[in-house]
C-alpha cells in the first residue's frame, strides 16, 4: 500500500500551491478597480484544497456534496470559455488553448470525487491516510482515471516544455503604453473583446502586443495592434514589490498547473 | 475580513463577467454589486492611512467597461486601468518544438507515467520483489544472481527503494520536459534502464527463452534507452532523412531498427511462441482483473489465434522482418512499412500487453508497445510528420538551452 507519508507530504505539497493561489489572489488585489481577476487562481485554490483534503483526512475542509458543485461549475466556466477560445483561435483551442488544461483538471477533480471509493469516511481518498498507513482508494472506473491520467502528463509535460521554453514569463504582466489612450482601460480601447495581452517575447524583448485575435493566434491581425514596440509598463504596482512580480507572473501559475497536474495524475493511477 | 470581501469580489466578478458575456442585460446587476463590494475593502483600507489617490474612489465611480473581462492576468496599474479578457495569460505564443523535440517530449510523459506508476500500492506490497525475484528465473547464473540480490534488498527496504525507483523515473521525465536539463535526463535515463533492463526485467526475458514480442520483448525498458540515444540533442546528420537520425547518423539508426525488429520476428518464431496454444494462452492470460471491454477483446484475440500458433507466429514474424527492412525502402514504401509498424505496435500494446496491464492495477511501466509507437514515430521521413508549421517559434532543445 502506498505509504501515508508520501501522501501526506503531497498533501502538504497542495497546501503550498493554494497558498500560492491565495496570496496571487490578494497581490492582484482583485477588489481594486485596475486589476484583473485571476480565475485561474481561484480554480487552483479550490483544487489545491480539495486534493489536500483528499490526500490527508485531517485536511478535509467540505463535504464531497460541496465539492462536486464547485468542480462541476469549474467544469461549466472552463468549458465555455474553451468555446469561446475556438471560436477565436479555431479548433485546436479545444486540446492546446490555455482553458483546455484548466477544464481537464476540474473534470478529473470530479471524476475522483464521483468516482472513487475509499475504506475511509469520504468516499474519496481522504480515508486511506486517516488513522491507517496506507491507501486504499480505488476508483471504479479505471479506464476513464487512465485517460485523464494520460491527459494530465501530456498537459503537464508541455506546459513544463513551455515554462522552460520561455513562453510564460518570470515578471508580471506587461502591457504597452503606446496606442492606449490614457486613463482608459486599454481592453476599452481595443476594438474587440478578443483583444488580447502577450508578455515578452522568448528572447526577452518586451513586445506587450495587445492582438485582435487572441493570444494563441500565431498571426497576429497587425492592423489592430497596438504600440508593439513599445515601452511596456509592467505590473510594478502590484502588492510586495519584487515578490508580488513574481508570484503574479505567469510562470508562478503554470508551475502550480504542472504540479497540480502531477499530483492528479498519481492520485488516479495509485487508485486503480 | 478583507479576505471574506476579496473572495466575495472575485465570486461576483466571475459572474459579472459571465453576464458581459452571455447576458448582458444582467450585466448592470452584477456590476453594481460589484461596486457595492469593491467599495467596502477599499474603504477600509482607506481607513489605515492608505495613500491617497490610490484609485479606491475611481473604483466605486467608474463604470466597467463594455468588454472589460476577467484574466488570467492581474496588472494592477495604479494610475491607469488595466483590463484583460477572458483566456489570456501574459504569454508568447507557444514555443512550438521541432519533431525531435517533440518526440523527447513523448518520451518525457512515458517516463514520467512509469514514474507514477511506481508508486502504486502493489509496489509497496511483498509482490513487487516477488515479480523481480521471478525474472530471475531461467536465465544464466551470472545474470540471475544481482536479480536476486536486488529483489532481497527490495524486500527489506521496500518502502524506501520504491520511493527512490519512482522518484527517479519521475525526476528523469520532469528532466526531459524541462529544457535545460534535457541533456541530463537523456543521459541519465540510459544507465537507469539498462539497470532496470537487468535488474527488474531479467534483459526481457531474451535469454531464458520466454521473450515474446507480445509480452514485451525485448524488454520494454530498453527501449526508453535506444530512444534516448536516438532522441540526444545533437545533430551529427544534419540532413539526416528521419529524426533518429539526427544524433548518431541514418546508417547507425537504421541499423539499431533492423536488429530491434528482427530480434522480434525471430522470439515470435521461438519454440515458446510458435506452440499451437502459445499466442491463444498468452493474449488469454491478460483478461485477469482488466475491465470488460479490454477482457472482451483478449477474448476475441486469443479465441481468433486458438490452436494457430504456428500460422500466427509466421504471420507476425514475417510483418516484423518487413518493418525491419522498411527503413531501407524508397521513401513511400517505408512509410508504408513504417505505418504498418505503429498498427502491428498498437495490437501488441492493446491485445498482447493490455496497456501494460495499468488498468488491472500492479503495472509497473506502459510496456513495449507504446515505446514501439514512439521509436517509430522518429523514424518517420523528416518533412512528413511536422511540428514546426506555423509562425511561431520553432526552438529545438538545443536552442532553447541557449536562450535559458
Amino acid at each position: 500500500m502506498t505509504p501515508a507519508w508520501i501522501l501526506d507530504l503531497l498533501a502538504a505539497l497542495m497546501l503550498v500551491v493554494a497558498a500560492v493561489s491565495a496570496a496571487r489572489l490578494v497581490m492582484a488585489r482583485p477588489w481594486r478597480h485596475g486589476s484583473v481577476i485571476i480565475d485561474t487562481d481561484i480554480a487552483h485554490l479550490l483544487m489545491a484544497i480539495a486534493m489536500a483534503g483528499m490526500l490527508a483526512s485531517s485536511l478535509q475542509t467540505l463535504p464531497n456534496t460541496a465539492w462536486e458543485v464547485i468542480f462541476g461549475v469549474m467544469i461549466a466556466w472552463y468549458a465555455f470559455r474553451v468555446v469561446l477560445d475556438a471560436r477565436a483561435n479555431g479548433v485546436r483551442a479545444l486540446a492546446g488553448g490555455h482553458c483546455a488544461p484548466h477544464l481537464v483538471h476540474s473534470g478529473a477533480m470530479l471524476y475522483m470525487f464521483l468516482a472513487m471509493t475509499g475504506s475511509g469516511g469520504m468516499s474519496g481518498m481522504a480515508g486511506m491516510s486517516g488513522g491507517s498507513a496506507s491507501s486504499t482508494l480505488s476508483v471504479s472506473d479505471p479506464t476513464l482515471a487512465f485517460v485523464f491520467a494520460l491527459v494530465l502528463i501530456g498537459y503537464s509535460i508541455w506546459d513544463l516544455d513551455q515554462l522552460s521554453g520561455r513562453r510564460y514569463s518570470l515578471a508580471s504582466a506587461r502591457v504597452p503604453l503606446a496606442g492606449v489612450r490614457a486613463g482608459v482601460p486599454a481592453m476599452a480601447g481595443a476594438e474587440s473583446m478578443n483583444a488580447a495581452f502577450s508578455g515578452p517575447s522568448p528572447t526577452g524583448a518586451v513586445s506587450g502586443t495587445v492582438t485582435r485575435s487572441g493570444i494563441n493566434n500565431d498571426e497576429a491581425d497587425g492592423s489592430h495592434a497596438i504600440g508593439c514596440a513599445a515601452a511596456a509598463i509592467d505590473g510594478g504596482n502590484v502588492a510586495g514589490g519584487g515578490v508580488g512580480q513574481f508570484l503574479l507572473s505567469p510562470a508562478v501559475t503554470v508551475g502550480c498547473r504542472v504540479t497540480m497536474g502531477v499530483v492528479m495524475t498519481f492520485m488516479l493511477l495509485i487508485a486503480i | 475580513m478583507l479576505n471574506v470581501f476579496n473572495t466575495a469580489t472575485c465570486m461576483i466578478a466571475l459572474l459579472n463577467n459571465f453576464f458581459l458575456l452571455y447576458r448582458r442585460e444582467y450585466c448592470a446587476v452584477g456590476s453594481s454589486l460589484l461596486i457595492v463590494v469593491e467599495a467596502f475593502p477599499e474603504w477600509l483600507l482607506a481607513r489605515r492611512k492608505r495613500p491617497a489617490g490610490s484609485g479606491g474612489a475611481a473604483a466605486v465611480c467608474v463604470k466597467y467597461p463594455r468588454r472589460a473581462l476577467m484574466s488570467e492576468v492581474a496588472v494592477a496599474g495604479r494610475p491607469a486601468v488595466w483590463r484583460g479578457r477572458l483566456g489570456v495569460e501574459s504569454q508568447t505564443a507557444a514555443v512550438k518544438p521541432d519533431v525531435r523535440r517533440a518526440l523527447q517530449l513523448g518520451l518525457a510523459a512515458i517516463w514520467l507515467l512509469d514514474g507514477v506508476l511506481q508508486y502504486q500500492s502493489f509496489m509497496y506490497s511483498t509482490g513487487f520483489g516477488k515479480m523481480l525475484a521471478g525474472t530471475a528465473s531461467g536465465n544464466p547464473s551470472v545474470i540471475a544472481r544481482p536479480i536476486n540480490w536486488d529483489a532481497t534488498l527490495v524486500n527489506h527496504h521496500l518502502v524506501l527503494i520504491d520511493t527512490i525507483f519512482a522518484t527517479i523515473q519521475i525526476l528523469l521525465g520532469l528532466g526531459i520536459a524541462f529544457r535545460p536539463t534535457v541533456r541530463l535526463g537523456l543521459a541519465a535515463s540510459i544507465p537507469w534502464a539498462i539497470g532496470v533492463w537487468w535488474f527488474g526485467e531479467g534483459l526481457g526475458g531474451i535469454l531464458n527463452g520466454v521473450a515474446s514480442p507480445l509480452n514485451g520483448a525485448p524488454g520494454a525498458v530498453i527501449i526508453y534507452a535506444l530512444l534516448a540515444v536516438l532522441l540526444w540533442p545533437a545533430d551529427r546528420d544534419v540532413s539526416a532523412p528521419f529524426a533518429a537520425a539526427r544524433a548518431v547518423g541514418a546508417h547507425v539508426a537504421r541499423a539499431l531498427w533492423l536488429v530491434l525488429w528482427l530480434s522480434l520476428a525471430y522470439f515470435a518464431l521461438t519454440p515458446a511462441n510458435r506452440a499451437p496454444q502459445a499466442l491463444n494462452g498468452m493474449i488469454a492470460g491478460m483478461e485477469s482483473g482488466e475491465p470488460g471491454w479490454l477482457s472482451a477483446i483478449d477474448r476475441g484475440a486469443a479465441s481468433l489465434v486458438a490452436h494457430q500458433g504456428l500460422a500466427a507466429s509466421i504471420a507476425l514474424s514475417v510483418a516484423l522482418v518487413v518493418i525491419a527492412i522498411g527503413v531501407y525502402l524508397p521513401r513511400p514504401a517505408a512509410k508504408a512499412t513504417l505505418v504498418l509498424a505503429i498498427v502491428v505496435a498498437i495490437v501488441i500494446w492493446v491485445v498482447g500487453e493490455g496497456f501494460g496491464m495499468i488498468l488491472a492495477g500492479g503495472a509497473t511501466d506502459p510496456n513495449s508497445g507504446l515505446l514501439l509507437v514512439l521509436l517509430t514515430l522518429t523514424y518517420w521521413p523528416a518533412g512528413t510528420v511536422s511540428a514546426s508549421t506555423g509562425a511561431a517559434p520553432v526552438l529545438s532543445a538545443d536552442a532553447a538551452g541557449e536562450l535559458v
